[in-house]
């Protein structure tokens, strides 16, 4: 276990020495400040379900910036020989950055959670929306910090790993789109693979373990196959 | 296996694709012997020393440390292993200490244990000048050193290092030599090099690896066993030759160097020795002791005799008998 710490500190160091965390959530601040303030002021409704799809959509586009270096860097630098040949496991070293990178996410979570005081302070919220907005984001960003774990585990190319995640996390948003027109029972399985059919519910209130299983499932595979490709240096 | 064997490989291979980087290489390694794996570029040296270290399974073949299969009980064996890859690859964003401290956790120490290893590898290593600085900003030397404390931090029994003193300074080769040297005995360690003159310098046993085939696991002994002599003999080179050769157990001759035999003054060469002499090296088939027969030949014959040596083994000749040995083998196979 106290190697496991040792190496979860490493990675949040290297995560939060680094420029990219601070412009990331900088960037993060900045564009959901902007949102919540005109959304308030235009509709003048205390809720967040506006903001909830704006950050669903920025971590698409944060996600890949976040986890390209997890694994590509270390691959390209060879410090992943010094790190795999000392007494610990693949699962480890994945656990740990995965750990690292998600912190991250529940960093920019809980700093938008300023929106939600600020609503309770000026209003009367409904909090079921907002409590499940908040579950539902931080599935989906487990979801995604899996699969750009694995997309940075395949390749020693930071930049190819993040326009890997970036593309598979496009194609699985708006993979529904274009899934219903195909034969039963294919519809069903694209339209279920949604990222957005998924996280919706979550955003409107509604928490369903179908929707949470689907999350939980991705950061799995994610995780499962990122500790395979490791194995296989 | 001997008892006292740490490292042993059994018919070891490993592919890449197509290609094959290991051939059936089989050595063992004694407690506290200090071996010297030489080879060219690309022989396939990092390869062995990855498989040893866990890093890369092999595609064929055993590789055990202590007795601990290598893939099988593969965390045990790193435990027991302090492994120096090619170039020093480190974190660049590290602080030295920081670094170590995080080599010694995740080798299994912890609090004061970790704090007093890093310092003992600091002080042993020279490093307390610069455990506060970035590791990006040390210099190549101190890069090297910095590698090898975290090899060394967790006082592991086998130490692998795969060419220690690449591209360092001649003051930092003299000083990883020297740490090398001090840990035979008390470690068993494994060090790889392309340069024959730093492997020649470190280990009491050197093996020579080519095109993933090991040729010798003992390149003195072999340089031993093929012993040569040294001649300075006056007189016509062919006549010399053919006395020579008809001595029995010779199995090679050749013309080092000669005396020019008219354009220099008798002045201008070394008292006692004759204008026309030239050094002839004589190669004895294996074991077999051919002095006297020479030198009763060539006084016999009237020859003037200024010098019969045997030199000490000469490795960089072992080294190209034994390509050039394989290279005949391999076009004689094809």
């Amino acid at each position: 276990m106290k190697t496991f710490f040792a190496l979860l500190l490493k990675e949040e160091k290297a995560l939060f020495t680094s420029p990219i965390a601070y412009v990331v959530v900088s960037v993060f601040l900045v564009i959901m400040g902007y949102t919540f303030t005109l959304t308030l002021f235009v509709s003048r409704v205390p809720t967040l379900v506006h903001l909830f799809f704006q950050i669903y959509v920025l971590f698409l586009l944060i996600v890949p910036v976040i986890t390209m270096r997890l694994v590509a860097e270390e691959r390209r630098s060879r410090t992943l020989e010094v790190l795999l040949t000392a007494p610990i496991t693949e699962a480890a070293v994945v656990l740990a950055k995965y750990l690292a990178s998600l912190s991250l996410i529940a960093l920019m979570l809980l700093l938008s959670g300023a929106y939600a005081i600020t609503l309770a302070i000026f209003g009367a919220p409904d909090w079921g929306p907002i409590y499940s907005g908040y579950i539902g984001l931080l599935l989906l960003g487990a979801a995604l910090v899996g699969i750009g774990l694995l997309t940075s585990s395949l390749v020693g190319n930071q930049i190819i790993a993040a326009l890997l995640s970036l593309s598979l996390f496009l194609l699985l948003w708006i993979i529904d789109r274009f899934g219903w027109m195909l034969p039963d029972p294919f519809n069903a399985l694209f339209v279920n693979l949604s990222l957005l059919v998924h996280f919706t519910p979550f955003a409107t209130g509604s928490v369903f373990l179908s929707d949470a299983g689907y999350f939980v499932s991705m950061a799995l595979l994610g995780l499962f196959f990122s500790v395979r490709a490791l194995a296989q240096r | 296996m001997a008892n006292s064997d740490l490292i042993t490989v059994e018919h070891l291979m490993k592919r890449y694709g197509p290609h094959m980087a290991v051939r059936d290489v089989s050595f063992s390694v004694g407690e506290g012997e200090v071996i010297g794996l030489l080879g060219p570029n690309g022989s396939g040296k990092s390869t062995i020393m990855r498989i040893l270290t866990g890093f890369l399974p092999p595609s064929a073949g055993k590789a055990r440390i202590a007795g601990l299969d290598v893939i099988h009980n593969s965390l045990a064996v790193r435990r027991r292993v302090g492994y120096v890859p090619e170039d020093a690859p480190l974190y660049n964003g590290m602080r030295v200490r920081e670094f170590l401290r995080f080599m010694a956790e995740i080798k299994g120490l912890s609090g004061t244990a970790a704090r007093k290893a890093v310092a003992a590898v600091c002080d042993r290593l020279d490093l307390d000048a610069v455990a506060t600085k970035p590791i990006g900003a040390l210099s190549r030397g101190y890069r090297q050193r910095v590698a090898i404390a975290q090899a060394l931090v967790n006082d592991p029994p086998v130490l692998i290092l795969d060419e220690p003193t690449n591209a360092l300074d001649a003051y930092h080769v003299i000083g990883v030599r020297d740490l090398i040297r001090s840990l035979a005995g008390r470690r068993t360690v494994l060090v790889a090099s392309h340069v024959l003159s730093e492997i020649e310098r470190v280990a009491s046993r050197i093996m020579i690896l080519v095109e993933g085939k090991l040729l010798t696991a003992d390149a003195l002994q072999e340089g031993a066993r093929a012993r040569r002599l040294r001649l300075r003999i006056a007189g016509p080179p062919p006549a010399i030759l053919a006395v020579l050769g008809q001595v029995s157990g010779v199995v090679g001759i050749e013309v080092e160097s000669a005396s020019p035999e008219r354009n220099s003054s008798p002045n201008s060469l070394p008292q006692g020795e004759r204008a026309g002499a030239a050094t002839y090296l004589v190669t004895a088939a294996s074991g077999a002791e051919i002095a006297p027969d020479i030198a009763r030949a060539v006084i016999g014959q009237g020859f003037g005799l200024s010098e019969l040596v045997e030199p000490p083994p000469n490795l960089e000749q072992v080294f190209l008998d034994l390509t050039r040995r394989v290279r005949e083998s391999e076009d004689k196979a094809a």
